[in-house]
C-alpha cells in the first residue's frame, strides 16, 4: 500500500517537474526557436516551439563572424581565476571567523553583512581612481580584482554559515588523534563543506560569466571583451535589429554554464552523511 | 574539554582574514569612503577636476530630492523587497524539498534545467522578456490570450500589471540561486526530515516548520540576508522592463535606486549624486540596525 | 598555517602573471614596429560598426609606418570618457564620436580644439553647419567627417513613390485608411525624444534655447504634442527601437521614421525600402524636422598637451580633410559627407540617400551641444510617456516637465 502511494506519488512528482521546468524555460525555448528559424521573423500569431524551416546560419554567424571564441577565452581566464582566488581567501578567513574566538570576530560579521547595503551605482569612479595609479585599468588582472572583491563578502559569510553548522566534535576527534589544525581543516572540514564550496565557486563563476559593466567599463576593445560584454555591445549596435542573431548568441553564452553545473552536481550530494550530525 | 581556540589565536586569525579584508578593503570600502568625501566637495562637470571641499552643501539639496515622488518609490521598493523575499523564500524552498525526495531519479536533470535562467547574463533574459514575452503585439503572452480569444494587455504600460510583470522576472532570475542555496543546506541536515515529504504531507509540513528550516536557518542565513540587500537595490530588472531611456512604457513604477537615478545621477553632478547614495546607504544601515535591535530584544 | 600563506603568496603570484601577460597582450595590436623606432602610436576610441571603422583605419593607416593609429571600439564611451579623460595612462588620444556631447566634455576641460591642429583655411572646406555644430563657445572641439539625420522610410510594397505624403495630414489620411489588425500606416519611436524632437520642430519649438533654457511649455511645443497625439493613437503602444523597428522590417508597417543605420538590415530582410523627404505641417508649412548628429574626430587635451604625440594627432587631423575619407566613410555608414568638395564628385552626386541625407539635413536642428541638453533626454522622455502613454493633460505634463527639466539643470552645479 505504503509502495503503491510512493510510485503514485513519484509520477506525479516527476509531471510537476517536467511542467516546472516547461515553464520555466519558455522564454528560452522562445530564444531557441528563435534562434533556429531560417525565416528570420518574431511575428506573426502563429509561433510555435519548432521551427517550420530550420537553420544553424545563426549559430555560424555568432560563431564565425564574431569574435566569440576569443571572447570565451577571454571569460574562461577571468572565470577560472576569480574562483580560485576567491576561494583561497574566502576559506581561510571563513574557518576563522567560525572556529577562532578573538575580539571584534562580531563586528567583522556584521560589517560584512551591512556592507552590502552600499548602493554601489558610483563605485565604478572610485574603483577606476584606484586601479588606474596601479595600472590596472584594462588589465585582466584588474577585472579579477573587481570580480573577487565584489564576490568576497558573499563567499566568507555563505562559507562561514555552512562551517558553523559542523559541529566541533569532529575536529576534536581529530584532534585527539594527533591530527594538527591543518590536517583536520584539509582532511575533515572541507571534504564536509564541498558542496557548500561547490555553491560558492559556482556563484563567484556565474557572476563572472554574466557581468558586463565592469567588463565595458574597464576593457578597451573588442578583443578584450568577455562573452557577456561582447554580447552587450553586440545587440547595443549590430546586432539590435537581428534578434535570430542575439537569440543564437544568447544560447551559445548560457551553455557551457549548464555544463559545467550538470558536471558538479554529483559532487553536491555528498557532504555530511545522513545521521553524521544531528541538529 | 577542547575549547574554542582563544586568544593565543588572535595572530593566526587576522592572517587568514587579512587576503579577504584587504580586497574588500580595495573594492568594497574603498569606495564607499571616496564617494564620502565627494559628497563634500563640488565635484560636477564644471568643476570636474579643480574641485574643492564645500561642506554640507550636497546633503541639504539631498535633502530636497526625497520628496513625495521619493517617498513613493521608498514604499514600492519595500513592497517589493517583501513580496520578492516571501515568495523566492516558500517557493524555493518547497521546490528545493521536493527535488530531495528520495527515488526522483531525474533529479539532476531538473536541477540543471532550472538553473538555465541563471546561466543567462541578465540584460539577455530580460530583453527576452520584455520583446518575446511582454510585447503587445508578438509577444508570446499576448500570442496566447488572443488564440483563448482575449484582447491583447499591455503588461508594461500599467502600473500594476508592470509591477507583477517585474516581479515576475525577477522571481525568475532569482529563484535559481535561493533553490541551490536552500538545496545545499538540505544535504547537510538529517535526510530523514523532508525525504519522506511524498507519503506524509501534513508531517512533513509540521517536520518542515519544527526541524528542517530550523536547522537550515543557520547556512542559508547569509545568502537570504545578501538577497534582501540586492532586491532592495535592484535595479536591473525594473529600469530595463520600464523605464530604459527610449523604450519606456509608461508605467510609473519606480524602486529607490531607478528614481534617484533619475533626479540626480543623470546630472552627471557627482559631489551631489554621492551625498544622496550616502543618504541611501544611511537609510538602509539604519533599518539594518533597527530590525537587528528589534530582534535582539525579542529573543532576550 | 605556511599553507595559507603559500596560498596567499600563490594568488598574489597569480595576480601578478596574469598581470604581466597582460600588459603584453594589450599593448596595440600594431607591434612595436623594431624598424620604425620613431613611431609615434595613437589611439582612438569609437564606437561605430565595424565597416565604418574599418574605412577610417585604412585611411590612417596611410601613414604608417611614422605614425601607427589603432581603433578601439568602446562600448559606454561617454562614461569611460568621463572617468578617464584626463588621465594619460588611460586615456585615448582622439575619439570619434557624435558632437553633442562636446559641449559637456569642453566644459570639462577634456577637449583641445581642433584649430589647433587645422588652419582655417581647411576647415572653411567643411559645410558650414557641421562646423557650427563643431563649435562651444566660439571654440572648434571636432572635425566633422559626416552626419546624419533621419528620413521618412517606407515600404514600396505597401506605399507607392506617389503615394509618400506630402503633409502631415496626408499622413494622418493615410494612417486612418490602412492601420488595422495589427498592420501600420506609420510607425515612430513616439514616445523618445530624438524621435519626437522633428514634431517640436516643425511647429517651430525647440526642446532648450541656445543659452539653456528648457522651453517645454511653450505655446509651440504643447501645440506639437497635442497635435502628435492623435497620430500616437494610430500606433503600437510601445515606443522602442525593438518593437517599431521589427514591425517594420517584417513588413508590418508601410513608412516609418528612422536613421541610415537602419538601412542595411532593412534592406537584407528583403524590403524594397523608399527614402524621403519628411511631411510637412500643414497648420505651420514647415517640415518635421528631426535632430541631425555631426560624426567627427575629438582630440583629448592630455593628448594634445604631450609633445611626443602633438605633431603626430595634427597629421592625422590633415589626413582626414580630404575627399576620399569623406566619400568612403559617408557611404560605409549611409550618411553624408562634411566636407563640401565630396559633393562635387559624381558618385556623391548619384547616390540618392546621400543627396537626401544632405537635403533633409538642411532642414534639421543639430542637436544642441550645451552640457544643458544632458538632462534634457530625460525631461523630454518623461513628458512624452506621460502625453503620450498615461494620458496626462498635454499642458499639465509640460509644465511638470518644464519645471523639472530646470530642477536638472540647477543640480548640474
Amino acid at each position: 500500500m505504503r509502495k503503491k502511494i510512493e510510485r503514485t506519488g513519484l509520477v506525479l512528482l516527476n509531471l510537476f517537474f517536467i511542467a516546472v521546468c516547461f515553464g520555466a524555460l519558455v522564454p528560452i525555448l522562445y530564444a531557441f526557436s528563435v534562434s533556429l528559424n531560417a525565416s528570420n521573423s518574431i511575428l506573426g500569431s502563429d509561433f510555435s516551439f519548432i521551427p517550420r524551416q530550420f537553420t544553424f546560419a545563426n549559430y555560424r554567424a555568432v560563431i564565425i563572424e564574431q569574435p566569440v571564441l576569443l571572447w570565451f577565452r577571454n571569460t574562461v581566464i577571468l572565470a577560472v581565476s576569480s574562483v580560485a582566488i576567491s576561494l583561497l581567501v574566502a576559506i581561510p578567513a571563513a574557518y576563522s571567523l567560525s572556529r577562532f574566538r578573538f575580539v571584534g570576530r562580531l563586528k567583522i560579521v556584521g560589517g560584512l553583512v551591512l556592507l552590502h547595503s552600499f548602493p554601489a551605482i558610483l563605485s565604478m569612479f572610485a574603483i577606476y581612481r584606484l586601479l588606474s595609479p596601479i595600472g590596472l585599468v584594462n588589465t585582466k588582472a584588474g577585472i579579477v580584482l573587481i570580480y573577487i572583491g565584489t564576490m568576497a563578502m558573499f563567499g566568507v559569510l555563505n562559507l562561514k554559515g555552512y562551517f558553523d553548522s559542523v559541529p566541533l566534535e569532529i575536529e576534536e576527534a581529530a584532534s585527539i588523534d594527533g591530527a594538527n589544525t591543518r590536517q583536520t581543516v584539509t582532511t575533515i572540514l572541507l571534504p564536509l563543506a564541498k558542496p557548500t564550496i561547490i555553491v560558492t565557486g559556482i556563484m563567484v563563476l556565474i557572476f563572472v560569466w554574466n557581468e558586463y559593466i565592469y567588463a565595458i567599463t574597464f576593457m578597451t576593445g573588442a578583443r578584450n571583451y568577455t562573452l557577456a560584454a561582447g554580447l552587450y555591445s553586440l545587440q547595443a549596435t549590430e546586432m539590435s535589429g537581428s534578434w535570430p542573431v542575439f537569440a543564437s548568441a544568447s544560447i551559445v553564452v548560457s551553455l557551457p554554464i549548464l555544463v559545467i553545473f550538470f558536471m558538479t552536481q554529483k559532487h553536491m550530494q555528498s557532504g555530511l552523511t545522513a545521521g553524521g550530525v544531528k541538529g | 574539554m577542547w575549547k574554542l581556540k582563544t586568544d593565543k589565536c588572535v595572530l593566526r586569525s587576522w592572517l587568514c582574514l587579512s587576503p579577504s579584508l584587504l580586497i574588500i578593503g580595495l573594492i568594497i570600502v574603498f569606495p564607499m569612503i571616496y564617494t564620502a568625501y565627494i559628497s563634500l566637495t563640488n565635484m560636477n562637470i564644471y568643476n570636474w577636476f579643480d574641485f574643492e571641499i564645500i561642506g554640507l552643501v550636497n546633503y541639504g539639496r539631498a535633502l530636497l530630492v526625497f520628496d513625495s515622488g521619493f517617498l513613493h518609490a521608498l514604499s514600492v521598493t519595500f513592497l517589493w523587497t517583501a513580496a520578492n523575499m516571501i515568495l523566492q523564500l516558500v517557493i524555493a524552498f518547497v521546490m528545493a524539498s521536493l527535488l530531495n525526495v528520495g527515488k526522483l531519479r531525474l533529479r539532476r536533470v531538473y536541477k540543471t534545467i532550472l538553473m538555465f535562467p541563471w546561466a543567462m547574463p541578465g540584460y539577455v533574459s530580460i530583453l527576452l522578456w520584455r520583446n518575446g514575452m511582454f510585447n503587445s503585439q508578438f509577444g508570446l503572452l499576448n500570442q496566447w490570450l488572443d488564440r483563448l480569444g482575449f484582447d491583447p494587455v499591455r503588461w508594461l504600460a500599467d502600473d500594476v500589471t508592470a509591477f507583477i510583470s517585474c516581479l515576475a522576472v525577477n522571481l525568475w532570475l532569482a529563484l535559481p540561486f535561493m533553490i541551490m542555496i536552500i538545496d545545499g543546506a538540505l544535504q547537510s541536515v538529517d535526510k530523514s526530515y523532508y525525504e519522506s515529504a511524498l507519503i506524509d504531507g501534513a508531517g512533513w509540513f509540521d517536520r518542515s516548520v519544527k526541524l528542517t528550516i530550523p536547522a537550515i536557518r543557520p547556512i542559508i542565513g547569509p545568502a537570504v540576508i545578501i538577497t534582501l540587500f540586492t532586491t532592495f537595490k535592484q535595479f536591473d530588472v525594473i529600469y530595463l522592463l520600464t523605464q530604459q531611456v527610449g523604450a519606456k512604457t509608461g508605467a510609473n513604477i519606480h524602486t529607490v535606486l531607478t528614481y534617484t537615478y533619475e533626479t540626480a545621477f543623470v546630472t552627471s553632478n557627482y559631489g551631489y549624486s554621492s551625498a544622496i547614495s550616502m543618504c541611501i546607504f544611511a537609510l538602509l544601515m539604519g533599518l539594518t540596525l533597527l530590525v537587528k535591535t528589534k530582534q535582539r530584544r525579542r529573543n532576550a | 598555517m605556511k599553507r595559507k600563506i603559500i596560498a596567499g603568496f600563490m594568488a598574489f603570484l597569480l595576480l601578478a602573471v596574469l598581470a604581466a601577460c597582460d600588459s603584453a597582450g594589450t599593448t596595440p595590436s600594431v607591434p612595436d614596429a623594431p624598424d620604425a623606432p620613431d613611431a609615434v602610436e595613437l589611439i582612438i576610441w569609437h564606437d561605430k560598426e565595424d565597416a565604418v571603422a574599418a574605412e577610417l583605419q585604412a585611411e590612417l593607416d596611410k601613414l604608417n609606418p611614422e605614425i601607427i593609429v589603432s581603433l578601439e571600439k568602446k562600448h559606454g564611451l561617454t562614461e569611460a570618457l568621463k572617468m578617464s579623460g584626463n588621465d594619460p595612462r588611460a586615456a585615448p588620444d582622439m575619439y570619434f564620436f557624435a558632437h553633442d556631447k562636446l559641449g559637456v566634455y569642453a566644459e570639462m576641460g577634456l577637449l583641445a580644439p581642433v584649430t589647433d591642429f587645422v588652419d582655417a583655411v581647411t576647415l572653411d572646406g567643411f559645410l558650414p553647419m557641421t562646423i557650427s555644430a563643431a563649435t562651444y563657445k566660439g571654440e572648434v572641439y571636432q572635425l566633422p567627417i559626416y552626419f546624419e539625420t533621419l528620413l521618412f522610410m517606407y515600404n514600396r510594397a505597401f506605399m507607392s513613390d506617389e503615394d509618400v505624403p506630402a503633409t502631415t495630414e496626408d499622413l494622418y489620411a493615410y494612417m486612418q485608411e490602412v492601420t488595422k489588425d495589427g498592420f501600420y500606416g506609420f510607425l515612430e519611436q513616439h514616445s523618445e525624444a530624438y524621435f519626437s524632437a522633428g514634431w517640436i520642430h516643425g511647429f517651430g519649438g525647440e526642446m532648450i534655447s541656445s543659452d539653456g533654457v528648457p522651453q517645454l511649455n511653450s505655446e509651440k511645443t504643447i501645440a506639437a504634442l497635442n497635435y502628435h497625439l492623435k497620430f500616437v493613437r494610430l500606433m503600437i503602444g510601445e515606443s522602442d527601437y525593438a518593437t517599431t523597428n521589427t514591425l517594420f522590417r517584417e513588413g508590418m508597417a508601410a513608412s516609418t521614421i528612422g536613421g541610415p543605420w537602419l538601412v542595411p538590415a532593412v534592406r537584407e530582410a528583403g524590403i524594397d525600402l523608399g527614402l524621403s523627404e519628411m511631411p510637412v505641417v500643414n497648420e505651420t508649412g514647415l517640415p518635421l524636422a528631426p535632430f541631425s548628429g555631426v560624426q567627427g574626430l575629438h582630440v583629448l587635451k592630455v593628448a594634445a598637451d604631450n609633445a611626443d604625440k602633438n605633431a603626430a594627432i595634427g597629421k592625422v587631423l590633415n589626413q582626414l580633410c580630404n575627399t576620399d575619407i569623406g566619400v568612403s566613410m559617408a557611404q560605409a555608414s549611409g550618411s553624408a559627407p562634411a566636407f563640401e568638395e565630396c559633393y562635387e564628385l559624381d558618385t556623391v552626386q548619384g547616390d540618392d540617400m546621400v543627396m537626401l541625407m544632405r537635403k533633409v539635413a538642411e532642414d534639421a536642428v543639430p542637436m544642441p551641444s550645451i552640457p544643458e541638453m544632458d538632462v534634457m533626454w530625460n525631461a523630454v522622455n518623461n513628458m512624452l510617456v506621460d502625453v503620450n502613454m498615461r494620458r496626462v493633460d498635454v499642458e499639465e505634463a509640460a509644465n511638470k516637465a518644464q519645471a523639472r527639466a530646470e530642477e536638472l539643470i540647477a543640480a548640474m552645479r
